[in-house]
């Protein structure tokens, strides 16, 4: 019988867990926090509506519920800072690793050579703090293989170029 | 093969296009229309004479207007090869010109319809890797034409052109009636069943809106209250639609299998598979090595004692499209000597046996039980605000062993191995699947953790191709991470084209 494992010790290749990863900008905690803030603001709104007409014909008050929805605002900004933490990539010779996740830890790579294009793109308050997303696409029915947000505009720039290069060759 | 043929000029497809895109046009309509098609037949009687003369030649003038679009239609498709491009002028009032590059085309397939057979020409389909745009489909072209349009496309990319005309022409496999019918036999009758309900509700759904429309929605609310009620009480009737269903399913599979398969013929040819299979539509796969990402082989308990197993292709696919069944390409009723055979063709030169089988931690039989643990309470709470009759709660007498089973196979069957270029992963549960992929063909890698798997040091590992994923669950993560770095690695080294 063949051990795979031991078939392979033969050849020694670069090791994932040795690379040291970068975090992404700290200022992308803010864009995260406004868009969330933004987008609570919006179901308080919902919710002081229904309160206003009485959508749901209720006896008690509406208090619960704007305690309720302001706890899960708490819940999901706290998740959302430490979760940023984790948020890491690395660019090495041949290939973009990005490493995700609190809850559900992922660490996904994508070898240049498999590299379709290249994405950059920019939300309007990530603009503002000069930041940006890079999106890695290969081909086939992986829609977006790899996206990193929350990175400096030239950093962002600098990847894609470094990319295409390496594509090109 | 005919050398009067001549591409380089534009040229029409054969005459008898005209007819093929006519019945297509009408059978489109119809398809949309059938329902007021019905509700017109319905009240034929009470129609004045008067009216239905202008209904009858407003039909005239309708199937009229669709000859004249067919025969437009035919009239503004053109075909021609220029410059190793294949390149083609269509439209009527909107006109498009595509052009595809050779080395972009995947695969030119045949296929033949009902009314295809009958007329005697062959439609041809030119799929390429790219966008969905760039399918092209002729839909009639006599079988010499196709061939020779075939070579003209193919014979560019392949250096030992020469060779083709060498190939012997004895199929690798064959499948008769009778052993085709021994695979139907044998096919998942649940995944039969439950093809031909989806089929059965969509068809439901439309006949609803009719009865809707004539406002007898009542009749047929009642007519199924009525029978749901007797269902509750009477077991003679449940186990009646047992044995019914069961029958419905069989047949079922044996029609899906007869009419999908029928005399399935695979020949090797130039390093390629060309597949010929199907009974009212006939069709012709190519399947060429390079773009096939990976096969899987496929075999249950009662085929297994047969001797066969079915092999899946799964080839390259675009983003856009989602038309599943085509690339997913399966041939039945292989026996062990030829599953061999197109493993050494897919695969040459690589020893697959004697190697140990890795298998997954004990961590995923724990996972697998607490998922089922909460599809149970889904289940309950289900037949909780579903039912009053607490009786029904004596369904999880009946499904909870099943589901041990279930999970005790699947934690049984799962397993991987590799050796330098293939990574092999077996999974299952009453079928049983091998896949076979190159680590090359892999486009990404992810591993991948729950806050449990971190506490256990497993991790899942998830190989992203270009025609779908295949995963190892909760194996240890030095093992996961040796995996990872291997498959980066390979990939990186590589220089072969992997679609």
């Amino acid at each position: 019988m063949i051990d795979s494992f031991k078939n392979l010790e033969v050849i020694t290749f670069p090791e994932i867990a040795n690379i040291t990863f970068r975090k992404i900008e700290k200022s992308y905690l803010k864009v995260i926090l406004i868009n969330l803030s933004l987008l609570f603001l919006v179901l308080f709104a919902l919710l002081f509506v229904a309160d206003y007409i009485n959508f749901f014909e209720l006896q008690y008050t509406f208090l619960r519920f704007y305690i309720s929805l302001s706890f899960v605002y708490l819940i999901v900004v706290f998740i959302k800072i430490i979760g940023l933490k984790k948020r890491k990539y690395a660019v090495r010779e041949k290939d973009i690793s990005y490493k995700k996740g609190l809850f559900f830890k992922s660490l996904t790579t994508v070898p240049f050579n498999r590299i379709q294009h290249v994405e950059i793109d920019q939300g309007p308050i990530a603009r503002f703090f000069n930041l940006a997303s890079l999106s890695v696409f290969t081909a086939g029915d992986s829609s977006e293989d790899l996206k990193i947000s929350g990175l400096l505009k030239e950093d962002a720039q600098q990847i894609k170029e470094y990319i295409s290069n390496q594509i090109d060759e | 093969m005919n050398n009067t043929l001549n591409f380089s000029q534009f040229r029409h497809q054969s005459k008898k296009g005209i007819v093929i895109i006519y019945l297509n046009l009408l059978y489109k309509v119809f398809k949309a229309f059938w329902l007021l098609l019905f509700l017109f037949i319905q009240k034929f009687a009470k129609i004045p004479e008067n009216t239905l003369t202008f209904i009858y030649i407003g039909l005239g003038f309708l199937l009229l207007f669709f000859l004249i679009r067919a025969f437009l239609i035919f009239k503004n498709f053109q075909f021609k090869i220029y410059n190793n491009h294949f390149i083609l002028k269509k439209g009527i009032l909107k006109k498009t010109n595509t052009s595809i590059p050779f080395d972009r085309i995947q695969n030119i397939n045949y296929k033949q319809n009902i009314i295809q057979q009958i007329i005697n020409v062959h439609e041809v389909n030119i799929e390429t890797a790219g966008s969905s745009k760039a399918e092209i489909s002729i839909k009639a072209l006599s079988i010499i034409e196709a061939k020779a349009l075939k070579k003209a496309i193919t014979i560019y990319d392949k250096k030992d052109a020469a060779n083709e005309e060498e190939i012997i022409e004895k199929p690798l496999l064959k499948i008769g009636f009778f052993e085709l019918i021994k695979v139907s036999l044998t096919e998942n009758h649940l995944q039969s069943l439950l093809i031909l309900f989806a089929l059965l509700v969509g068809f439901f759904q439309q006949i609803s809106y009719l009865f809707d429309g004539l406002g007898k929605r009542e009749i047929l609310d009642n007519y199924i209250s009525e029978n749901t009620s007797t269902l509750e009480t009477s077991v003679v009737l449940i186990i009646g639609l047992l044995i019914f269903f069961t029958i419905i399913a069989v047949l079922s599979s044996v029609v899906r299998v007869v009419l999908r398969h029928f005399d399935l013929t695979v020949f090797i040819k130039n390093n390629a598979l060309e597949i010929n299979q199907g009974l009212t539509t006939k069709k012709s796969v190519v399947l060429k090595k390079a773009k096939v990402q990976h096969i899987t082989v496929s075999t249950n308990p009662i085929k297994k004692w047969l001797g066969i197993s079915f092999i899946t292709f799964k080839q390259a696919i675009s983003g856009k499209v989602k038309k599943k069944q085509d690339k997913v390409i399966k041939i039945v009723g292989c026996k062990k000597a030829q599953v061999l055979e197109i493993k050494n063709l897919l695969f040459p030169n690589e020893n697959l046996e004697g190697f140990t089988k890795n298998l997954p931690d004990i961590y995923f039989r724990f996972r697998l039980y607490f998922r089922t643990l909460i599809l149970l309470i889904l289940i309950n709470i289900g037949l909780f605000f579903g039912f009053e009759n607490n009786y029904v709660f004596g369904l999880n007498v009946i499904i909870l062993p099943i589901f041990i089973l279930f999970i005790k196979l699947k934690y049984k069957k799962r397993y991987y191995f590799f050796n330098e270029e293939l990574l092999v992963v077996g999974q299952g549960s009453i079928e049983t699947h091998k896949t076979i992929l190159p680590f090359f063909k892999v486009q990404n890698v992810k591993l991948k953790q729950t806050i449990f798997q971190v506490k256990k040091n497993v991790a899942d590992i998830v190989f992203q191709t270009a025609s779908g994923k295949v995963k190892i669950p909760c194996i240890p993560i030095e093992k996961a991470l040796l995996i990872y770095n291997y498959t980066l690695y390979k990939i990186e080294i590589s220089k072969k084209s992997w679609m």
